[in-house]
């Protein structure tokens, strides 16, 4: 997958857990929780809906890697290159 | 390799909340309810071609739309329910009332501190307060066992008030006889008075309908019928479970929802199932009245929570039914209910299990029969008499609800002690629902989507 596809499954997932989620704003940079107001009990959805779809395998302490848009890609980028 | 991934004893509403979320990432769950209906203790049945309800008095925790941090909307994120297209209707008022004073409160945290301003002058500061301390405490993170009495007494200082905010807080939420814990009360403070209560549109039989769906469109595997007999050990690990019929299920994982002395007998875990038993049961009464009768009683009342002492002995009574305080709830008052030929007038108090169990069978019917009439009539005097004009009545004993949901001793809070990190000996066996500490519908939900989320999925 290219940086630009993972960016929007990484959308179309928060989409998918939140009905009221709005991009218009959005900074890739900044931390996601605080700009769409989620909580952990969505990020652990964001990490459970990356496994059932790709079956990757993100461990606890490197929850902190999907913190913004941008960083999502960057961490992601490698485990997705053949996806 | 096991039948399942995840079996989970129990179609309450903790088990198909809990359901949903492991069915929802793909783990093949097994629920397994003795019922053919779910729903628990909320739940609903038919007498005479009419469907009643077995509990929903009001759900708590109310939060509009929108508003993503509230626990309600989490909740329904956390199932993948649409919020947006889920129907509420609000309460109008609801009023705790006790011999000398009143406080009415609704979803407006706003009213409650007006009256506490009218009723209790000196003490609106320290209410302010009282707030301040409850939005900032963390009830979650386990903590050691703190009197909810002594702090309210430290923070307010105003006896007849603590008494008052007490009441609604341990009738809807309290497995313990007198005090609560600080974190407990934090909770249900939060639920009823900064939140609030709602009925979904509808009965509690769409809102089951819409959780066990969303169950199975998931994928999830729901079995009615299916009592379970045996929770399977196999050296120290679960293997699985074994129903009445004899058939054995293999899981690599068991969340049980029937609580801690249910559990105790699945497993033959070496703990004293009494030290389990909750202290606090209820009866509880439905009367169908003519709906304009219902309007003029109370008008735009929804829930009554009345005290005819000074203080709240929130203990088992020494008699069948406690009728010095208790609860008055309508459920057609509630904002953009539409009006029926007959609406429900709802009435609770504390019972004691014992005595109610010791009764032989026919002398059982005759004082059902008879509390049932002194509990309306007793309820007619805080509300005015409506006893003839029922058209149609039933009440649930401690007894009858033990024998319906195996709770045991009908204690609808549970047990005392609670399992709040949801673990057992068993590496592959938990707990969720009443006896893991979160209460109530939401509670219930809640409950099942922290367990699963926590030892599960993760
Ligand atoms: C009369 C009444 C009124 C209430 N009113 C309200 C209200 O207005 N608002 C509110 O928020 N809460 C209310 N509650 C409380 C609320 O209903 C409960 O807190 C909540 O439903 C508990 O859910 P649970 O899943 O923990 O337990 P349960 O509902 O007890 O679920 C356990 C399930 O396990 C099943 N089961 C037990 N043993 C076995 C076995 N061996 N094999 C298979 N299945 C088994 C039972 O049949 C049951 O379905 C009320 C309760 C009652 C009784």
């Amino acid at each position: 997958m290219t940086r630009d596809e993972i960016k929007d499954v990484i959308l179309e997932i928060i989409e998918d857990i939140d009905e009221d989620a709005e991009f218009d704003n959005l900074d890739a940079d900044a931390p996601l929780r605080d700009q769409l107001d989620l909580d952990s009990m969505d990020f652990l959805d964001i990490v459970m809906e990356l496994r059932k779809r790709y079956q990757l395998q993100i461990p606890e302490d490197e929850y902190p890697e999907l913190a913004s848009l941008t960083s999502c890609v960057n961490y992601l980028e490698p485990k997705l290159k053949d996806a | 390799m096991a039948d399942y991934q995840l079996i989970i004893i129990g179609g309450g509403l903790s088990g198909i909340a809990a359901g949903i979320r492991s069915a929802r990432f793909g783990l093949k769950t097994l629920l397994l309810e003795q019922h053919t209906i779910p729903g628990g203790l909320n739940s609903y049945y038919y007498r005479q071609g009419q469907m009643l309800e077995t509990g929903l008095h009001a759900m708590t925790n109310y939060a509009q739309p929108g508003d993503k941090r509230a626990p309600l909307n989490r909740l329904f994120r956390q199932l993948k329910l649409s919020r947006k297209q889920f129907t509420t209707h609000e309460q109008y008022c609801s009023e705790i009332r006790f011999p000398d004073a009143s406080l009415r409160f609704s979803n407006q945290p706003l009213l409650l501190e007006e009256e506490i301003r009218t009723s209790f002058p000196a003490a609106v500061d320290r209410f302010s307060r009282l707030k301040e301390l409850v939005a900032a405490y963390d009830p979650f993170t386990p903590a050691p066992w703190r009197s909810a009495r002594n702090f309210l007494a430290e923070t307010l200082g105003e006896p007849l008030l603590e008494e008052m905010l007490l009441l609604p807080l341990m009738v809807y939420g309290n497995a313990e006889e007198h005090d609560m814990d600080l974190g407990q009360f934090v909770i249900m403070f939060r639920s009823i008075f900064m939140e609030g209560f709602f009925r979904p549109a509808g009965t509690i039989r769409e809102f089951l309908s819409l959780l066990t769906n969303q169950y199975r469109e998931f994928g999830g595997e729901l079995r009615y019928r299916a009592l379970v007999s045996e929770i399977v050990r196999s050296g120290d690990r679960i293997q699985g479970v074994r129903l009445a019929g004899g058939e054995l299920i293999s899981a690599d994982a068991v969340l049980s929802t029937v609580g801690m002395p249910g559990t105790i007998a699945l497993t033959g875990w070496d703990l004293p199932a009494k030290a389990y038993g909750g202290q606090m049961s209820f009866m509880e009464t439905v009367s169908l009245v003519p709906w304009e009768v219902a309007a003029a009683i109370e008008p735009r009342r929804t829930i009554l929570f009345y005290n005819t002492r000074p203080t709240l002995c929130y203990q088992r009574t020494d008699s069948f039914l406690d009728l010095s305080w208790g609860v008055i709830c309508f459920p057609s008052n509630f904002v953009g209910v539409e009006a029926e030929p007959y609406a429900q007038i709802r009435n609770t108090n504390a019972a004691n299990y014992a005595l109610w169990k010791a009764a032989a069978p026919e002398e059982y019917r005759e004082l059902k029969a008879a509390w049932t009439r002194a509990a309306v009539d007793n309820a007619g005097t805080v509300i005015g008499a409506y006893r003839q004009e029922v058209v149609y009545q039933d009440s649930f004993t401690p007894l009858t609800i033990e024998r319906y949901t195996r709770k045991a001793e009908g204690a609808i809070y549970g047990s005392p002690l609670k399992i709040k990190d949801g673990t057992t000996p068993w590496p592959n066996l938990f707990i969720a629902g009443t006896d893991q500490g979160y209460l109530g519908i939401v509670g219930a939900m809640l409950s099942g989507v922290t367990v699963v989320n926590q030892h599960l999925l993760q």
